[in-house]
């Protein structure tokens, strides 16, 4: 009985940072497929997005929905303009590309910490109340989570498998020089797919703001947790990005119950390192040619 | 690409004529002359703990660049230099082992923790090299915090003796300067010496051409592991060399930031030459203090810093230097 209502709770838990973890991973993962950046700043966008989410949720007093609407935009906005000026440069040089990023992500972390001070923020739930369902009892404020994630997305993937956009992303992730044949123009493809991917970071952290705290700080653990499950799923592989995100946040809700999270931390990290031994290329990976 | 590299090393082979060998010997002349003298005129301790942390952050930067010069990049510098940290710590406080054989252990230590990591991880190129030097540096920085009962966790390591040689103590700012410098032209000249050798012909073609290098007969992963050892080898017996100085550490003491530091210094001096990581340092290190008037500004200055190199000037300052004392003389071969 109590066994199985912690079996409950952890399977819960898992599903919200792993709902978190894919969104977090699936964009960062399409920005590798596509434009071959390894983009270190993409925990940073995270961040902007939990900020943006607070100040509109908290200030403004506006529906949560419009919120994670402007969230997705303006941060979307920026990361095109960012990819447009400073990353598009590189684009020859993945090595320069991955170091522009972590001066971009110095930039912006330390930006908000003299905007918005270095202390943590507490974010108010967005809806109360507790789903119960036989003896389990479920927080509403982590269901939402679960499925906002879910329709989030649900919709990026019909963009990109349905929408001649969506799928001249994936010719130019595939092959950009035959792509540019075919008469897409990557040169809009690039930031476009940069502000999407930053986008989805941008949700992640809005809807993760009331679970945990809003700080400048936030965006470093998510984007960890995003490198180990694109190196689970494969770098560029989308479905990868799902299946490892959902898995890694099983297995760290999982461990965490059972060891504590410094060691449940160790334990994912070791295990990312040992995946990669064995399939450098991540579990669902494709090898580079 | 990469392939300025040889454009750049090419014009330290000795086949130049002997007038241009003879401007940069006097030029090296003075500034170890000045880099003698010079802290003997300043009362001013923190000036020359400001050379101290110059000379450190120069054998950091230029350790890195040793990896880098086969062709990768590692986010877990810094890890290496807590680890050298460390074990010296550790060794002086638990054992009463002398810190000037604690810093030769440090480096040991070390050294063969990247050859057996390197010969795992170095199977791995590009990004994935990097993400993965990256989490190793993450995973070192939890254990660290985790095994209370050794590294005393989060609380760190207090009352580290100083280095002491022949019974004298450096426990004064300016003694410990002259360590520092001779450690620094130690470090130099050795690496100087090996990209000259055999050992540095093969790191720069691999860096390079992986696969050209692979198919001329050249073992990629042995070289590779040279690389990251040496490197990783000397950041630790410097990580531990800096302990004895700060004689404080925790696991804040060497992180990730540190890592992108190394980093910055390194692109910002010109990361395909040696001397550049030097420059960097040298360039970068005292610059937070003249920000001082921007409070809270200086990691974000430090960003655009770094982007702006990028953007503006790919080969680091060391270009800059060379284009200015080549002028008119030089047949430079272009990329």
């Amino acid at each position: 009985m109590d066994y199985s209502i912690l079996l409950a709770q952890a399977v819960l838990n898992g599903l919200v940072i792993g709902a978190m973890y894919m969104l977090m991973a699936v964009g960062f993962t399409l920005v590798f497929g596509i434009m071959r950046v390894v983009n270190f700043a993409h925990g940073e966008f995270y961040m902007l997005g939990a900020f943006t989410g607070f100040f509109t949720y908290v200030y403004w007093e506006i529906p949560f929905v419009v919120c994670l609407l402007i969230a997705a935009l303006t941060i979307g906005i920026l990361g095109m303009l960012v990819e447009r000026t400073l990353i598009q440069p590189f684009r020859s040089d993945e090595m320069s590309g991955m170091i522009a990023t972590l001066a971009i992500s110095v930039i912006i972390q330390n930006g908000a910490v003299s905007l918005w001070g270095p202390q943590p923020r507490a974010m108010p739930d967005i809806v109360t109340g507790t789903l119960a369902i036989g003896p389990f009892s479920f927080p509403w404020s982590r269901l939402v989570v679960i499925a906002a994630a879910a329709l989030i997305f649900t919709a990026f993937w019909l963009f990109m498998q349905r929408t001649r956009l969506g799928r001249a992303m994936r010719a130019v992730a595939q092959d950009t020089e035959t792509a540019l044949i075919q008469g897409i123009r990557v040169n809009y493809i690039y930031p476009l797919a940069f502000g999407m991917s930053v986008a989805l970071a941008a949700l992640a952290g809005a809807l993760m703001g009331p679970v945990f705290s809003v700080s400048p700080f936030v965006g470093l653990t998510p984007m960890l947790k995003a490198f180990v499950v694109v190196i689970l799923g494969g770098l560029g592989s989308v479905p990868g990005a799902v299946v490892g995100g959902l898995l890694l946040g099983m297995i760290e809700s999982f461990t965490a119950t059972i060891f504590g999270s410094l060691v449940s931390d160790i334990l994912q990290l070791l295990l990312v390192i040992l995946i990669l031994l064995v399939r450098p290329a991540g579990l669902l990976g494709q090898r580079e040619a | 690409m990469e392939g300025s590299s040889t454009a750049t090393m090419g014009r330290d082979e000795p086949h130049l004529a002997p007038r241009r060998r003879l401007l940069p010997g006097i030029a090296l002349v003075v500034v170890l002359a000045a880099a003698l003298v010079l802290p003997q005129l300043t009362t001013n301790q923190f000036y020359i703990h400001l050379a101290n942390l110059m000379l450190l952050n120069s054998i950091f930067a230029v350790s890195l660049g040793l990896i880098a010069s086969v062709g990768q990049i590692s986010l877990g510098h810094a890890a290496f230099v807590a680890a050298g940290a460390y074990v010296s710590a550790l060794a002086a406080l638990s054992f009463k082992l002398p810190p000037i054989l604690g810093i030769v252990l440090a480096g040991l230590v070390t050294g063969l923790a990247a050859v057996l990591l390197g010969k795992i991880l170095l199977r791995l190129r590009g990004v994935y090299f990097v993400l993965v030097t990256f989490l190793a540096g993450q995973v070192f920085t939890l254990i660290v915090l985790n095994w209370e009962s050794v590294t005393h966790g989060a609380n760190g390591l207090l009352g580290i003796p100083a280095i002491s040689i022949f019974g004298l103590p450096l426990s004064t700012r300016l003694r410990f300067y002259y360590f520092a410098l001779a450690a620094f032209i130690i470090v130099v000249t050795f690496v100087w010496a090996l990209m000259r050798s055999q050992y540095g012909r093969a790191f720069r073609s691999i860096a390079e051409n992986v696969r050209l290098a692979e198919s001329s007969g050249i073992d990629v992963s042995h070289y590779q592991i040279v690389a990251f050892a040496l490197g990783s080898g000397i950041a630790g017996a410097a990580g531990a060399a800096m302990v004895h100085y700060i004689r404080f550490l925790s696991p804040d003491s060497f992180t990730f930031n540190d890592s992108i530091a190394y980093i910055t210094m390194l692109v910002v001096g010109g990361r395909h030459t040696m001397i550049g990581g030097v420059l960097g340092a040298l360039f970068l290190t005292p610059l937070p203090e003249l920000l001082r008037g921007f409070v809270g500004a200086q990691h974000i200055i430090y960003g655009v810093i770094l982007l702006c190199v990028l953007l503006f000037i790919p080969n680091g300052l060391v270009s800059i230097g060379r284009s200015f004392f080549s002028k008119g003389s030089e047949t430079e071969t272009p990329k």
